[in-house]
């Protein structure tokens, strides 16, 4: 299958990307070339030696239970790392459609 | 040689003209974190690539994300190289995020190839490959996700080593695809890298992927040799893929392994011709769910928006490069609804297949298999790089383990033209042994053996 300029915008928009111009043309053509390659999927039912009683994927064995804590904390403060920080918490810009409020602080 | 004149020698030969580009930092001054008794690795120069979190150092992971990006804890793989005396110089040049598979994808510039420098590394942990090739340390940690460790090692000239998915811990690597990340060793010889294994190994209560296994003994098996054992040699390996002179040089180091006491076997792993695009679903799926984090709200370098959608899309459309947006658009797209099943339901039928066929024959009384670990030699600097499906087929032969979960080692068998060609060593899971066994009875048994 291909995908057009336009299903090719609306993945960048879930995936928070902006393509335009040159950047659209040229991921289009990437990822139908990808695609085109990744159709050998299609032909895996008719290749397999095993259609009955097919494995799923093992989950991962999981030792979660004794996850521990200790090291895991943070040992620099975020304002050490974050773009914004203030009071504790992490500062981003308003939600859409949301205007700051003159003289708030954040 | 002390550390410090080490560094003095790194500084002065990637400052000159005959400059790699290996390294993203280097420290200053380093320290072991150890107790003062003496360690496995006692004031042994080790390099890390730049996607394993290391206290004191920047961890970039090779994008303009996160340029200068520190981070406030460590990976337990480094660690414990610390607490094993070792000293951490550096650390190295990669693709983006790891994606790639020539480090061409740096946003701090290709790594050369010491070999000759018109020519890739490999990738991605192409800084580490390259660093312990051209020998300014004598091991480095790598990251692989499809070959990142192998691919480079068999470029360069040097042992890549894989372990099995869960020997070690990925508590502090960032995460790409979190179902087959997984640290590996670089060394100059397959000792070298063993005995970094050995280390850095180990049940990790930090990583929930980690498992409590038996802990493997390396660096005692590599001079165990291969009488006895059972080597298969998958058909699908040896396709028309494969230029000649490799196929010759793989011949060769069968011959050898034959001469040595090994049994050679002709073996099929018939879901073989699906890894590449398997991988190329799965691993973009799960990348593109990972990097979803990096969005300038917690860490990196953020660009302003109007509102905090603009902010994220900002920061993503500038921090990250092409080769990273095209996986994390690849993978949204295989993640969308109507191509859910299509797609990723598919690879991961497929990638239960490709695991199955290693269950089989291993079951079947074959110790190891015996493949090229690359396709060709290292490729010229800019010949692959528009052209993403050429890129990936240089993965060709190492996906699988990842896929699968299984341990790889590459060790030189020869060099074309100059340039290096690396055999690949596929064990059972948590077999690690058998594989440095073999890479062992290959080193000694070369033309260029130092024993």
């Amino acid at each position: 299958m291909s995908v057009a300029r336009e299903e090719v915008l609306r993945i960048a928009a879930l995936a928070r990307l902006r393509l335009e111009d040159d950047a659209l043309e040229r991921m289009t053509v990437d990822l139908n070339s990808i695609l085109e390659h990744v159709s050998v999927l299609e032909t895996l039912d008719e290749a397999s030696v095993a259609t009955e009683g097919e494995p799923e994927p093992e989950p991962v064995a999981s030792t979660r239970a004794g996850e521990g804590t200790d090291e895991g904390e943070p040992k620099l403060d975020p304002a050490t790392f974050a773009p914004a920080w203030q009071d504790g918490f992490f500062v981003v810009p308003p939600p859409p459609g949301v205007v700051r409020a003159e003289g708030d602080g954040s | 040689m002390t550390v410090a004149t080490a560094l003095d020698r790194i500084r002065e030969a990637e400052d000159g003209p005959e400059g790699l580009n290996a390294f993203i930092s280097l420290a200053e001054r380093p320290e072991p974190s150890g107790d003062g008794r003496t360690g496995p690795l006692d004031g042994v120069p080790v390099a890390v690539k730049d996607n394993i979190a290391t206290l004191g150092l920047p961890t970039t992971c090779g994008s303009r994300l996160l340029e200068g990006y520190r981070s406030p804890f460590e990976a337990t793989a480094v660690r414990k190289l610390r607490d094993a005396g070792a000293l951490i110089v550096g650390k190295t040049n990669l693709d983006e995020f790891a994606m790639g598979s020539s480090t061409e994808n740096s946003a701090y510039g290709p790594t050369l190839n010491p070999h000759d420098r018109t020519r890739v590394t490999g990738g991605s942990s192409g800084g580490s490959a390259a660093a312990v090739a051209a020998g300014y340390v004598p091991m480095a940690l790598g990251s692989e996700t499809g070959g990142s460790v192998r691919q480079p090692a068999a470029f360069c000239g040097v042992v890549g080593l894989k372990p099995t998915y869960g020997r070690v811990s990925r508590y502090g690597l960032v995460a790409f695809a979190s179902s087959m990340d997984q640290i590996g060793a670089f060394g100059h010889t397959v000792a070298d890298a063993a005995r970094l294994l050995d280390v850095i190994q180990g049940h990790d209560p930090l990583d929930g992927t980690s498992v409590d296994a038996e802990p493997a003994r390396l660096a005692d098996a590599v001079e165990r040799g291969v009488e006895g054992l059972v080597i298969g040699v998958p058909s699908e390996y040896l396709s028309d893929a494969l230029a000649p002179g490799v196929r010759g040089l793989v011949d060769e180091a069968l011959d050898r392994l034959a001469g040595k006491g090994a049994e050679l076997r002709e073996i099929s792993l018939p879901h073989t011709r699906f890894a590449i695009s398997t991988y190329y679903v799965i691993a973009p799926a799960e990348a593109s769910s990972n990097l979803s984090r990096f969005d300038g709200v917690r860490y990196g370098r953020r660009h302003e928006g109007v509102d905090i959608a603009a902010m994220y899309e900002e920061t993503r459309t500038r921090g990250f490069g092409r080769e990273v947006q095209r996986r994390i658009m690849l993978g949204t797209f295989a993640l969308s609804a109507g191509y859910y099943d299509q797609y990723y339901g598919r690879a991961q039928r497929a990638r239960a297949r490709i695991r199955g066929d290693f269950e089989t024959v291993f079951a079947d009384g074959v110790d190891a298999l015996f493949t090229p670990t690359t396709p060709t030699t290292a490729f010229p600097i800019g010949e692959r790089v528009d052209d993403p499906v050429e890129m990936y087929l240089s993965d060709v032969y190492t996906v699988t383990a990842n896929l699968a979960g299984i341990p790889g080692l590459s060790v030189p068998i020869g060099a074309l033209d100059g340039l290096p060609v690396g055999g690949q060593i596929l064990a059972p899971w948590w077999k690690e042994e058998t594989a440095v066994r073999v890479g062992g009875a290959l080193e000694a048994s070369g033309p260029w053996s130092r024993s």
